[in-house]
């Protein structure tokens, strides 16, 4: 007992300078997540991370320092925190008032004490038999306002969780899940809107994207990722192919508050690699969409590949930033598409920058000035095979890049892997797979698949560096203000790299891959935390 | 009387039941047998999803010639549940996530394919097989839970390949390295080469079976190299080293075994 007292003593004699200069760095936030603390993303004092992407613009950049890249190789672990459920993580942690908030597979969620990692309260929802979700009954992460989190369902609903207590606050249906619907996304917060969208590219839906009012759930807007009849771009689809076109939602977007514009990469079109039963462009699979936040209206679109035939959903996690192009300040969207190429558009127009191949392409020789890419033979697969690079997970995916702006590079875990894909005419039946073919991955001597972390400069679309994985990584990323950038590799090593040569250097074994999922940085107690979900586990890491 | 009449109810119900699924478990079970259209679909997805084992032709590679499997026996319905629930303890996966229809596709395609009588008639002693293969194989490969095991278990192999892919595999002429088995030369800080297969490896370490048989992890970082050989582990058995009636023994052998059961008989 006595020395219980004297350690507490001790601990608490040394914990009174820290404690004062965390105190104040962090004071009490006010119970409301306020709409400016959203718009502010992250802050110096390392406090909070209230968004998919940290930031609006979706840069995963920290401005913390104290984890350098001379000491990330003392970091050491504080805590795990197992699910305890089937399925992986794939989600990006919310952190609050020294509260993590943290989305798993399978629905299941949770508020977790920062310091100790301990379940403050769970939530597990009863989801029904013959979910259609075709790749993993997973999710992205919360959103987050006022005293509410808001979470997609696998069975296409929106749902509000109360923050303190977990207590479900609304449900709204989005769609019918036994219809092929389904939602994984993170959402996206713009002032009292909740903005999210619905996958099943693979099912015969048509996509949208919803916004629902933060307090009452109700929906406010929704917008048709395929245009109807009478619309423009529905001649784009042959004959009544745009009623089942896909062109689901499944990654987080973007916003720029100047512009009051959401950007949202859509969907493959389907069926995935039929080309007969919907020749045309397909309008607006394979897109950026560029929308008025307060209306759902699109203001504008950029088709990364019109006609897909490959499975290349665009739902690839955009990121915005204001750099100079040939002398010129530009304000821009970056992205590393999974068709093999890397994209700068100008965010106020839509019009093409920069388009250049980040990993080897051999369906489309460049990206024409007009945008659209100059296919090069056998772009078609038929029932006999065609080979085509990249494969049908694509030159990267929905893993999120990231960016610093500091040394102004786009950083992404980028794939070399080629496929052969094979297409055939497939029958439609509401709810069921629609696929229309399948594709093998080359895996022979000769076409040996790799992967590599890229950085990439925006202004020319050029590699300043890479690290090589000697399998393709699906992990995403998280950089800070102190040259440091962390990823993961597909046998399960956490990396530390410097960001500004790509030098590894630190790896810590994980037991799991960081598939789809980034670290996220923060400050608790006068000391930075680095928070790494991988498999079933998320560990804190601190240094000494 | 009360237990009689369950008991009747019970059997009642119980033929009721069965009767079906006995009329399905008809060798002519596929429902989609001759539709040309699923031929085609069959083909398609065959080749995406079948012919990285079972090769382009379905006459085997990694796994069994299916071009065989009617005329060994197997029935549609047999062959629908096996593609469908795949064959524990082997490579062939389960595929819960392919509709019924389109396992019926590939089946129909399969079809197409089969053989009206085995390709491989059987030749040679498998007596004087076994002393080869004694003498020649089992320093690296095991069968019915002796031998080495540097090399495959070969305890199942002459069920699931064919007679022509194992005599690719003994004369040198395959190139390919199953997983678990690529050849990798190790150099250590003294300059010591250690060979071996590979069972496991990232940017960091590799993990091998060495010619000894002894299971290592090696940090590459603390090692001179780590080299993908390029030749197999396994030595090439040309005319001069395995005569071809001593290659027809040995193939007689292995196509005798039927796998390891390795329960205990008390």
């Amino acid at each position: 007992m006595r020395t219980t007292i004297t350690r507490l003593g001790r601990v608490a004699l040394l914990a009174v300078p820290l404690g004062t200069v965390a105190l104040a760095q962090q004071a009490v936030p006010p119970a409301q997540v306020a709409v400016q603390e959203i718009v502010d993303g992250l802050k110096p004092d390392g406090s909070r991370w209230l968004t998919f992407g940290g930031n609006y613009a979706n840069h995963r950049f920290s401005p913390l320092t104290q984890i350098t890249p001379d000491n990330v190789a003392k970091l050491q672990p504080q805590w795990m925190f197992q699910t305890a459920t089937l399925g992986n993580f794939e989600t990006t942690t919310l952190v609050r008032d020294n509260v993590l908030y943290v989305t798993g597979p399978q629905n299941m969620a949770w508020a977790l004490d920062a310091r100790t990692g301990k379940q403050i309260w769970r939530y597990r929802r009863e989801l029904p038999p013959g979910l259609t979700a075709c790749c993993g009954l997973v999710n992205h992460g919360f959103g987050v306002l006022g005293d509410k989190l808001f979470m997609t369902t696998l069975d296409a609903h929106l749902i509000a969780l109360d923050m303190k207590t977990g207590a479900v606050a609304w449900d709204t249906t989005m769609e019918e899940y036994k219809k092929g619907y389904a939602s994984t996304l993170s959402p996206l917060v713009v002032h009292d809107k909740v903005i999210v969208g619905v996958a099943g590219g693979e099912y015969g839906i048509r996509g949208f994207i919803d916004a629902y009012n933060a307090q009452t759930g109700k929906r406010v807007w929704r917008r048709y990722t395929i245009p109807g009849p009478g619309e423009p771009g529905n001649n784009t689809w042959s004959g009544d192919s745009w009623s089942r076109g896909g062109s689901g939602i499944w990654a987080t977007g973007a916003y720029d508050p100047d512009l009051n514009l959401v950007y949202i990469g859509t969907g493959n079109p389907g069926p995935d690699y039929h080309s007969e039963s919907r020749e045309g462009d397909n309008l607006y699979s394979c897109s950026m969409l560029a929308i008025d936040a307060d209306t759902g209206e699109i203001k504008w679109h950029y088709q990364f590949t019109p006609h897909d035939v490959h499975d290349w959903d665009s739902t690839q996690v955009p990121i915005l930033a204001d750099i100079t192009v040939a002398g010129q300040p530009r304000k821009v969207l970056m992205t590393a598409n999974r068709n093999g190429f890397y994209y700068t558009l100008d965010r106020t127009n839509g019009k093409l920058i920069v388009g250049k191949p980040f990993v080897q392409t051999t369906w489309a020789k460049e990206v024409g000035s007009d945008g659209r890419p100059i296919l090069l033979p056998g772009y078609i697969p038929d029932e006999k095979g065609q080979f085509t690079c990249p494969d049908i997970t694509g030159g990267t995916n929905f893993w999120p890049p990231a960016y610093d702006p500091n040394s102004k590079l786009f950083f992404v875990n980028a794939r070399e892997v080629c496929a052969t894909y094979y297409a055939w005419k497939p029958e439609f039946n509401q709810g069921d797979r629609f696929t229309g073919g399948a594709a093998q991955r080359a895996r022979d001597r000769n076409n040996s698949p790799y992967g590599a972390l890229r950085a990439i400069d925006p202004a020319t679309g050029e590699r300043k560096w890479e690290y090589k994985y000697i399998n393709p990584s699906t992990s995403g990323l998280l950089t800070t203000a102190s040259n440091l950038v962390f990823s993961g590799d597909a046998e399960g090593n956490l990396l530390a790299l410097d960001s500004r040569t790509g030098k590894l250097l630190w790896r810590y074994q994980m037991g799991a891959t960081l598939h789809g999922t980034s670290p996220v940085t923060y400050m608790l107690d006068g000391k930075q935390q680095l928070l790494v979900p991988a498999g079933t586990t998320l560990t804190a890491w601190a240094l000494p | 009387m009360t237990l009689m009449k369950w008991t009747l109810t019970v059997a009642a119900l119980s033929t009721l039941a069965v009767m079906p699924v006995s009329t399905q478990n008809a060798s002519s079970g596929n429902p989609l047998a001759g539709n040309a259209d699923a031929i085609r679909f069959g083909t398609a997805l065959y080749r995406a999803r079948c012919a990285d084992c079972h090769g382009m032709d379905a006459r085997g590679v990694r796994a069994p010639d299916l071009t065989q499997v009617w005329v060994s026996g197997r029935t549609d319905d047999g062959l629908f549940k096996t593609v469908k629930n795949g064959v524990a303890g082997t490579e062939m996966p389960a595929n819960p996530r392919m509709f019924d229809q389109e396992i019926w596709q590939v089946l129909a395609y399969l079809r197409t394919l089969a053989a009206s009588a085995p390709n491989d008639p059987p030749k040679g002693n498998a007596e004087h097989g076994q002393q080869v293969f004694r003498a020649n194989c089992a320093t690296c490969h095991r069968v019915n839970g002796t031998g080495g095991r540097l090399g495959p278990d070969l305890s199942r192999v002459g069920a699931s390949r064919t007679r022509d892919m194992m005599v690719k595999q003994i004369r040198g002429a395959t190139e390919d390295f199953r997983p678990g088995y690529e050849p990798v030369t190790i150099t250590g800080s003294d300059g010591q080469a250690i060979h071996g297969v590979k069972k496991n490896e990232d940017n960091f370490s590799v993990q091998i079976m060495d010619t000894r048989e002894r299971i290592q992890g090696y940090q590459k970082d603390k090692m001179k190299s780590v080299t993908d050989d390029t030749k197999s582990a396994m030595p090439v058995y040309g005319p001069d080293r395995l005569s071809e009636s001593d290659l027809d023994d040995v193939i007689r052998y292995l196509q005798t075994l039927r796998g390891f059961d390795p329960a205990v008989k008390q």
